[in-house]
């Protein structure tokens, strides 16, 4: 019987590669749907209603659908429902409440990586808000489910597409939840029998496991809507003249230096130079996975007190600098529809009769978007066009960050663009005189280098902003 | 070489070059038989994003080249601006910065300063370039050998005029004609007066594979070269058709076929030739630029010639210097061949200038 268990736990070892499947599995479901979808469309447009004398054109394929969603949404809430637990009834709630002690990856036992596995799921869950999760999950299945969902494509692709990706995420917790009992299982099996490899084997894994837990616990972080998204970042200097361009200008290249270490793509969009030195307001496009996610925790105002360069008489000088952050919706998305001719677009030039009289480099473009009265700038591209086209791009990101904010789906303080921000939002301070220290007054996470951090050190910064914007939330 | 900032800018001595470019045929810009004349083989010259890194430098000499030409053009200053509506610092050190990346091979970070890097050019012929950048306000699309235009990327030499970003609009007014026109979209067009062969590689994109071919002529040999070797770079060999000669002298088996006609003739006045910007008036060809005492030579004869041209339905677009030459022009045509012609409009560029005259053969 040991042998007939362990065969069947050595299984689930794979388990890795089957969460890949089960995470495949959820994918595919996502295209059935779309791919489903089509077929249906078509149908009903092409089947004539006498081929198919029971069932109206239309009900066939989506009867058929529902029906193997409800199977879908059975399955889900079931497995919701029954709390996975081992032989002996153990379960993760339960690991908690014992407060085993947590060592040393190293040196620990089997309990301790147990209850540091439990702890992770414990995180995760609470950093997926689980149980709005779960009730966001059975409200899309129902969408899923009603006949009417194909009458408006948009709306039940965004539907679907949503509902995959939770229904993704919701399994892969429920499998690492499902594989800690199991090895807990093994564990206390080996035990009985005496079995030292298996013991070992299984403690490996578990190792293993508290690992990869870690990471994931970091991955829920960045679970929200938008937040696998490029995104644009600017940053505007506030009052003050050219102490605070300059300082907006540090802010920038903080930035930049902190994305190009993470591997990002950094494209400047447009500058606006100070008269003297830094910046009024410049743009950059960040480009890679996960960039939204992790900038929207920069949103804010970002305070500078030091000597000043610029002041002759060495004075303390405090300057602010406003940042902002949109995020660059994918493909998959639906973006807000824009009209040629709500737009106006504007070259600026310095006045002359332009044409052949000129040869300037310079074809930068201004596109209003006449309706809203948003306008996104592009001056860095080598061809007006380019300009053009980058500057449409920004638009259209403002304009769907716009929609979001309107449609209110999305957290609130993310959709701030440079205007909406006041300038007593602010979140973190950088001294440099009299002491040293940067220090974030939402978080109040400190470090007392600030050479480090202007040079973009600030994972720690956000990391922590994102923790604790999510795990205060206390609803797992 | 060591090139020191004062050496470099001193603006009030600059010697007035003169423009080396013959004018011969200028006075009668239609004069066909200037044509027969050379058949001189010009070499078009590699741009330099394209030529090999086959140089190498250090890093820090690099750096101390690239803070070297930061120094000059920040002493420039708005000097030019306030001079000829010339460039400024910020628009000369955004032009630095392209310079560097047509330059430099390999712009990996986390080079130190004795790596070498990898150049298409001697680092000694950068101090060169960009003294002549600034010195003698050489163009920057002549230095580099390229002008970004539209999505293309053009080789430009000295004898070519560059194209300016106002005329990358007579392709968007060809794209929405031929959008909603299959007839046009299959048909002939042609570029007159091609120069770099911008409009016509333009066209032939918004033609599409499945669209009609583009004929583009020009009087210019140095012109004629450097738009094959554009085409060629494209890969539309097949698509344009390249013909040296005056306007439509070369398109004399296209009577009445053709479905489009653009061209962006010289049209500046002959008297404001002197006092144009240095880039332009310095070292862009007179060819290019010249339109005759009131500019407007070439455009005139391109009206007429359109009427004789075009087949019924066929679109033409011509820029031209702006809001008094668009309305003169307009009266031209509808005084002229008033009936030849219907739906004239005139558009602006970007900048609110009024700029293009369109319309189409009746
Ligand atoms: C203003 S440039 C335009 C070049 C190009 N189409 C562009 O937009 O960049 C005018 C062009 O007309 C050409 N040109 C001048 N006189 C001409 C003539 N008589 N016949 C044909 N082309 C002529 C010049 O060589 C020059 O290339």
């Amino acid at each position: 019987m040991t042998c007939l268990l362990r065969k069947s736990l050595r299984t689930k070892a794979l388990s890795p590669f089957l969460h890949k499947l089960v995470g495949n599995s959820s994918e595919s479901h996502h295209t059935l749907a779309s791919t489903c979808w089509f077929w249906c469309h078509q149908s009903s447009h092409s089947l004539p209603q006498k081929t198919n004398p029971c069932f109206s054109s239309n009900s066939i394929p989506s009867s058929r659908f529902s029906n193997a969603l409800l199977q879908i949404r059975f399955w889900v809430s079931e497995a919701a429902a029954t709390e996975p637990s081992t032989s002996d009834g153990l379960t993760v709630q339960k690991i908690l409440a014992n407060n085993w002690n947590i060592l040393d990856e190293n040196d620990g036992d089997w309990k301790s990586h147990a209850a540091a596995v439990a702890q992770s799921i414990n995180l995760i869950k609470r950093r997926l808000q689980w149980e709005k999760l779960k009730v966001r999950l059975d409200m899309l299945s129902f969408q899923l489910g009603k006949e009417d969902l194909w009458d408006d494509p948009v709306r039940a692709g965004k539907i679907s597409r949503e509902h995959g990706s939770l229904l993704g995420k919701m399994k892969e917790v429920n499998a690492l939840e499902q594989e800690l009992l199991e090895h807990i299982d093994m564990i206390k099996l080996a035990r009985e029998e005496n079995d030292a490899d298996l013991e070992s084997e299984s403690l490996k894994v578990l190792l293993n496991m508290r690992r990869d837990a870690k990471e994931k616990e970091l991955e829920a972080l960045l679970a929200g809507e938008q937040d696998s998204c490029s995104c644009y970042i600017e940053v505007q200097a506030g009052a003050g003249g050219t102490e605070s361009m300059d300082w907006a200008s540090m802010v920038m290249q903080m930035y930049k230096s902190w994305a190009q270490r993470r591997g990002y793509k950094v494209t400047l969009m447009d500058e606006m130079p100070g008269e003297i030195a830094g910046i009024k307001r410049a743009t950059i496009k960040v480009d890679g996975e996960f960039a939204f996610g992790y900038v929207k925790a920069e949103i804010g105002v970002h305070r500078l007190v030091r000597i000043s360069p610029f002041d002759s008489n060495k004075r303390r000088h405090t300057s602010f600098a406003a940042v902002a952050v949109i995020p660059i919706l994918g493909d998959g998305s639906t973006h807000v529809q824009i009209n040629e001719s709500d737009l106006r677009i504007e070259r600026f030039r310095a006045g002359g009769p332009g044409g052949q009289h000129a040869n300037t480099t310079d074809s930068a473009v201004r596109i209003v978007h006449i309706p809203t009265g948003v306008t996104a700038t592009c001056q860095n591209e080598r061809s007006q066009h380019q300009n053009k086209a980058s500057a449409m791009a920004v638009l259209q990101s403002r304009l769907d960050q716009l929609e979001m904010a309107r449609q209110a789906k999305f957290n609130a303080q993310h959709t701030e663009s440079l205007t909406d921000i006041t300038w007593g939002s602010q979140i973190r301070s950088y001294v440099l005189h009299p002491y040293r220290m940067v220090k974030d007054l939402r978080t109040n996470y400190e470090v007392s280098d600030p050479d480090s951090v202007l040079e973009g050190d600030l994972d720690g910064f956000i990391l922590s902003y994102l923790s604790a914007s999510l795990d205060k939330e206390d609803d797992a | 070489m060591k090139l020191t900032l004062s050496s470099v800018y001193r603006p009030h001595s600059f010697p007035k070059l003169l423009n080396c470019s013959s004018f011969g045929i200028l006075g009668r810009p239609f004069c066909s038989s200037a044509l027969s004349s050379s058949p001189t083989c010009v070499k078009p010259q590699v741009p330099l994003f394209l030529r090999p890194p086959i140089y190498s430098t250090k890093l820090c000499d690099l750096k101390k080249w690239h803070d070297w030409a930061k120094g000059v053009s920040l002493s420039i200053g708005s000097t030019f601006v306030q001079s000829d509506n010339g460039a400024d610092s910020n628009m000369l050190c955004r032009e630095l910065k392209w310079l560097m990346e047509d330059a430099v091979e390999d712009h990996s970070l986390g080079m130190e300063d004795d790596d070498r890097v990898k150049m298409r050019i001697d680092i000694e012929e950068l101090y060169c370039l960009w003294t002549q950048r600034v010195q003698e306000r050489r163009p920057f699309q002549y230095v580099v050998g390229c002008e970004h235009w539209r999505d293309l990327v053009l080789s430009v030499q000295e004898g070519v005029l560059i194209p300016r970003p106002e005329t990358e609009l007579v392709v968007d007014f060809v794209s929405d004609v031929v959008s909603e026109n299959e007839d046009l979209r299959s048909g002939v067009w042609a570029d007159l007066g091609t120069g770099s062969g911008a409009l016509a590689i333009g066209i032939c994109g918004v033609l599409g594979s499945e669209g009609g071919r583009v004929i583009a002529t020009d009087l210019s040999p140095v012109a004629v070269a450097v738009a094959t070797y554009n085409v060629q770079r494209y890969c539309l060999q097949d698509k344009i058709d390249l013909r040296e000669g005056s306007w439509f002298e070369p398109l004399k088996d296209m009577e009445g076929k053709l479905a489009g006609l653009v061209s962006n003739p010289p049209y500046i006045p002959s008297e404001d030739i002197s006092g144009l910007q240095a880039e332009v008036g310095r070292h862009e060809p007179r060819l290019a630029l010249d339109g005759g005492i009131e500019g407007m030579d070439a455009l005139h004869h391109l009206c007429v010639g359109a009427a004789l041209m075009l087949k019924p339905g066929g679109f033409f677009a011509f820029e031209t210097n702006g809001e008094q030459q668009c309305c003169a022009l307009v009266d031209y045509i509808k005084s002229r061949s008033g009936r030849s012609f219907c739906n004239l409009e005139i558009r602006a560029d970007f900048a609110g200038i009024q700029r293009f005259v369109i319309g189409f053969h009746q």
